[in-house]
């Protein structure tokens, strides 16, 4: 579920970015560091707008300057029993593993309606009922949260797609495996800033 | 699940109440049923005392899991002493799949514990079997079904596993720009063969090689290869290489994802980073895997291993993911190409000089003792050690980019060439693929075929697997069927019995033991010293082909394989005529073409001082002995040669059955001791070679029967009658002591009484004989026959010829006779 929050955040500046563009340099610094975070309950998707810039106070011995940033963000948090659209990056004899935007989700077999069979000698591999509900690597699925854990920088949430309406979604067209890159290519830079 | 009592209760405990009825839903840590059990406590007495009481305590047990009570086994007033099961409680689920520490089917945590939680829910799905997920696990139970749904499948397509490295294995790639440069420069002497070089660059690797571009190319065959070998295999990489890098690969090589799909495993998800596991992909059995690495240390050499010949295009390069591998034993395989001599000893040089992070480290010593690997190995947690090998890995990537390897090589190459230019055209002599224009040479030839022959074994090893399947199948069928005829066949397709699955851990060993069966090898100057012979990368090689590694040459060895010539071992093997001296080609080129080469090519010119004399029969058992000493498992196969001449003497061919029995054994084993109890030996000596000395006195007493007695007899009065029943060995006996004057001092130790006695029983005075002779050479420190004796004495087949010489040897020793006229008992006739 999406929520509108306001947080709080502490920023230093060092002394070179002291100056009339200051305000610039903070709010560039606050989008960079927070937006597309995960804290480990959710998900920052958007910083919105400031509510208050505080006063900087110098730190002393060091000359960096510490702001007080009050803002309102968009967040995202998953509930169990949320329903979510996600993309299949994998297919596997175990289960499907989805990608909900940032939210990687495991559908178990177990989950998976009974008459949708593993076929493992297509290419690529796909789950399937023989008809039209055909999962494979870049198939959309809506699906049903069953349960999500907080981890240190990621959730992990499993999945169920054994419901009424949930499942392959037809006729949505999409560019799913340049969206599966994009968020691929997100996550990795944004593990490597963490890294580094 | 059944609900077991733990064993940290105070046992005994008697139940009182049951709280929960059969089909009753019960959650974790509610309480099932009430207890009470007792224990001593201290109490005050209320006037200050303090005294021990016993006292029943009521108390609660709580369930560990949720579900419904399907049965009791307890009821109410039962005693319990020990840990039993007491309830049956069916869970709604099991838990058998677990995704980033939730069950994956009902989406609890499986890491929240309690007081009373005993085991993490999360062991019930230790296991990881996803390629490219380490958060998902499953439990044994669902990991074997699935791995049984994979084997039906791959059985029912006739089909196997197969393991496939990509790093010098199909692949060889490097980061040196200079690459890219030779690529698009159509007058660079390499541009032809890296005209079907790819790159990618790959952005978020490692750090310190951000952005950096790969080169990579391809084996020769590559794409024919995977096409044919993905008809009889199902394919997977396993790779030491990061996640992108291997995507990457895998995008170049299978562009359309038909022959590997997902199936790939890099070092991110691998879960050790200096060892390869073949139970990380297959976790229940390896039955049905074939494994193809150019490395056999970080797959521990297990059976299902094809080794392959590292691929080394880009020369000098190396593996440029193996930083955090053991570093690796050079095995300096010449390239059977058809350069020039020149050219190939360049590359020798250059090799030693990588500028390869994994090389690089180890300086100028390339070799690595096995302890060290070892600890390598196991330093996989050490988080030190880790940022060392990942700067290492990054220093490797830095080095190659800034360095220019194989540009600095060329530039040598070429100063090479116009140096011979000059002087003669010997350098050119071998290269038909020269440009006559340009006289330069390649540096990167492109003639590998290994992967021709690689198809071709696992084909072989396909067909052998299936043949082997199709026959136990056949035979289980016809069984079956008489047992239910009239019954409709089954299909054939649905038949697929995985209780009938051949192993190939079985089927590939004995088909690669072909090749070099019954061959046995001594090693001279290849395995450097201090490393340990049997363990060292080229002894395990060749042993998964049959050959036995010995370390000293002995009657046994058929061939010497020796790294440099005039070494003490080609000396002595020159003495030998049934042992080939080779050089190292001999047996890597076997190796890697899976046949018994001929040896003649490979022969190594033996320098004429060092041919020794060939043995003759009787001094060759002498080196036997020596043989004997070496520490292998193998030399516990003695050679019965000896004993059976024994039985020949005796007029008894080794199957002849033998009636003797453990009273015999005693009774022998007694009169021995009796006489040798008078010894000066000590006790335990006497006994060890009591033991040793009742096998040739049966083996005589059986050959003489009751005749021996007076033989021996009459060999003890002075010598000089003639024993006409005697045999050769009593003859033997008779000679020694005609020779040797001291003899008979040494065999009466014990005075002349002991010695009469003897006489009047009138037995085995041969065996007595050996044994003394024995001992007293035995006893002389010092000597240099002493190690024969001692290992005579240890080998299992003690045989007389041998003693007769030790004994011989011993008196002509002038040490000896000293010793042995220290001895209390220099009394008659000498």
């Amino acid at each position: 579920m999406f929520f509108l929050k306001e947080e709080t955040k502490v920023i230093t500046m060092h002394p070179s970015y002291f100056g009339p563009n200051m305000r610039e340099f903070l709010i560039a610094r606050l989008n960079e560091e927070e937006e597309g975070r995960c804290t480990g309950d959710h998900f920052v998707i958007c910083v919105m707008d400031m509510v208050d810039i505080g006063e900087g106070r110098v730190v002393p011995s060091s000359g960096s300057a510490e702001y007080t940033i009050k803002y309102r963000a968009i967040i995202w948090k998953p509930f169990r029993g949320e329903t979510v659209d996600a993309i299949v990056t994998s297919v596997k004899p175990t289960g499907i593993f989805t990608l909900a935007g940032p939210l990687s989700v495991f559908i178990a077999r177990k989950n998976i309606p009974s008459d949708i069979k593993w076929e493992p000698n297509t290419v690529p591999p796909q789950y399937t009922d023989h008809a039209d509900q055909v999962i494979e690597k870049g198939t959309s699925l809506r699906l049903k949260i069953l349960g999500v854990k907080p981890d240190v920088a990621a959730i992990n949430a499993i999945g169920t797609i054994k419901e009424d309406y949930l499942g392959a979604l037809q006729g949505v067209y999409q560019d799913n495996e340049a969206t599966i890159a994009a968020y691929a290519h997100a996550s990795m830079t944004l593990a490597s800033a963490r890294d580094s | 699940m059944q609900l077991r009592l733990p064993p940290s209760l105070h046992y005994p405990i008697t139940v009182t109440s049951l709280l929960k009825r059969e089909g009753d839903t019960v959650e974790r840590d509610e309480a099932i049923f009430w207890y009470i059990y007792q224990t001593t406590v201290e109490e005050g007495d209320g006037l200050g005392n303090q005294v021990m009481v016993k006292r029943k305590f009521p108390t609660r047990f709580e369930s560990t899991v949720d579900g419904t009570v399907v049965k009791w086994n307890i009821a109410k007033g039962d005693v319990i002493d020990e840990p039993v099961d007491v309830v049956e409680v069916e869970e709604p689920c099991a838990h058998e799949v677990q995704f980033g520490g939730m069950c994956a089917e009902c989406g609890k945590d499986m890491t929240e514990s309690t007081y009373n939680t005993e085991i993490s829910e999360t062991f019930r799905a230790p296991i990881q079997m996803t390629h490219d997920n380490t958060t998902l696990t499953v439990s044994e139970k669902e990991a074997t079904r699935v791995e049984e749904d994979a084997k039906r499948r791959l059985l029912a397509s006739r089909r196997l596993s197969l393991v496939v490295d990509l790093d010098q294995t199909i692949i060889h790639a490097t980061v040196d720009p200079t690459v890219g440069e030779w690529k698009d420069d159509k007058d660079n002497p390499n541009y032809d063969a890296l005209k079907d070089v790819r790159s990618f660059q790959l952005v978020d690797d490692t750090p310190g090689a951000r952005g950096c571009w790969y080169y990579i190319k391809l084996r020769p065959g590559l794409e024919g290869f995977l096409e044919k070998v993905a008809e009889l295999f199902e394919l997977h990489i396993y790779t030491m290489g990061t996640r992108a890098y291997a995507q990457n690969i895998a995008d170049l090589i299978d562009p359309t994802r038909k022959l590997f799909g997902d199936r790939i495993l890099s070092r991110d998800e691998s879960g050790s980073l200096t060892a390869k596991n073949l139970q990380r992909l297959f976790p229940v059995d390896t039955k049905m895997v074939v494994i193809i690495d150019d490395r056999g240390d970080v797959w521990r050499w297990i059976p299902n291993l094809i080794k392959v010949v590292p691929y080394d295009f880009f020369v000098g390069i190396g593996d440029i993911n193996s930083s955090f591998l053991p570093k690796k034993q050079e095995i300096v395989v010449t390239p059977k190409s058809s350069r020039g001599s020149k050219e190939k000893g360049k590359e020798k040089e250059d090799q030693e000089h990588h500028v390869n992070g994994a090389t690089m480290k180890t300086g100028p010593e390339t070799e690595v003792s096995a302890l060290e690997q070892l600890v390598t190995m196991g330093g996989g947690d050490d988080p030190r050690l880790l940022q060392e090998q990942a700067d290492a890995q990054e220093e490797t990537i830095m080095h190659q980019v800034e360095d220019r390897p194989l540009l600095q090589k060329q530039k040598e190459l070429d100063a090479d060439d116009d140096a011979s230019a000059d002087g003669s055209e010997s350098s050119s002599s071998g290269d038909e693929s020269q440009e006559v224009a340009r006289p330069r040479h390649h540096l990167l030839v492109d003639h590998d075929t290994e992967l021709f022959q690689l198809q071709d074994r696992l084909e072989a090893v396909h067909k052998i697997f299936f043949e082997e399947y199709d026959k136990k199948r056949t035979h289980a069928l016809g069984g079956r069927v008489a047992a239910l005829r009239g019954e409709k066949a089954a299909s054939k397709d649905k038949d697929v019995d995985l209780k009938l699955v051949p192993d190939i851990k079985d089927i590939m060993p004995l088909y690669k033991a072909q090749v070099l069966g019954g061959v046995v090898i001594v090693f001279s100057g290849v395995i450097p010293l201090g490393q340990d012979l049997q363990n060292a990368e080229v002894s395990l090689w060749a042993k998964t082909f049959g050959v036995v590694v010995l370390k000293n040459i002995g009657k046994r060895v058929t061939h010497l394989v020796a790294g440099r010539n005039r070494t003490a071992k080609v000396r002595e093997a020159t003495r030998w005529p049934n042992i080939k001296i080779v050089t190292t080609q001999w047996l890597y080129d076997s190796l890697i073409n899976w046949r018994h080469m001929d040896e003649d090519p490979y022969l190594l010119p033996v320098h004429p001082d060092d041919r020794g004399e060939p043995l003759s029969p009787g001094s060759r058992e002498l080196v036997d002995n020596s043989w004997m000493s070496s520490s292998d498992e193998a030399t516990n196969v003695t050679d019965d040669d000896a004993s059976d001449e024994l039985f020949k003497d005796a007029g008894l061919s080794e199957s002849s059955p033998l009636s003797y029995d453990e009273e015999d054994q005693a009774a022998v084993h007694d009169e021995l001791k009796d006489f040798l109890g008078s010894d000066d030996e000590s006790e335990s000596d006497s006994e060890f070679f009591a033991e040793e000395g009742a096998e040739p006195s049966r083996k005589r007493k059986r050959g003489e029967g009751s005749d021996g007695n007076a033989d021996e007899e009459s060999t003890h009065e002075d010598g000089d009658e003639v024993d006409a029943k005697g045999s050769r060995l009593s003859q033997r006996i008779k000679r020694s002591y005609e020779r040797s004057t001291g003899l008979r001092d040494v065999a009466t130790p014990g005075g002349s009484e002991t010695e009469e006695t003897r006489f009047e029983k009138g037995q085995f005075p041969a065996p007595d004989d050996d044994d003394e002779g024995e001992a007293g050479v035995a006893t002389v420190v010092g000597d240099k026959q002493e190690t024969q004796s001692e290992t005579a004495v240890e080998g299992s087949d003690v045989d007389a010829d041998d003693f007769e010489r030790e004994m011989m040897a011993a008196f002509d020793d002038p040490d000896y006779s000293k010793e042995s006229g220290a001895a209390p008992t220099s009394t008659d006739q000498g």
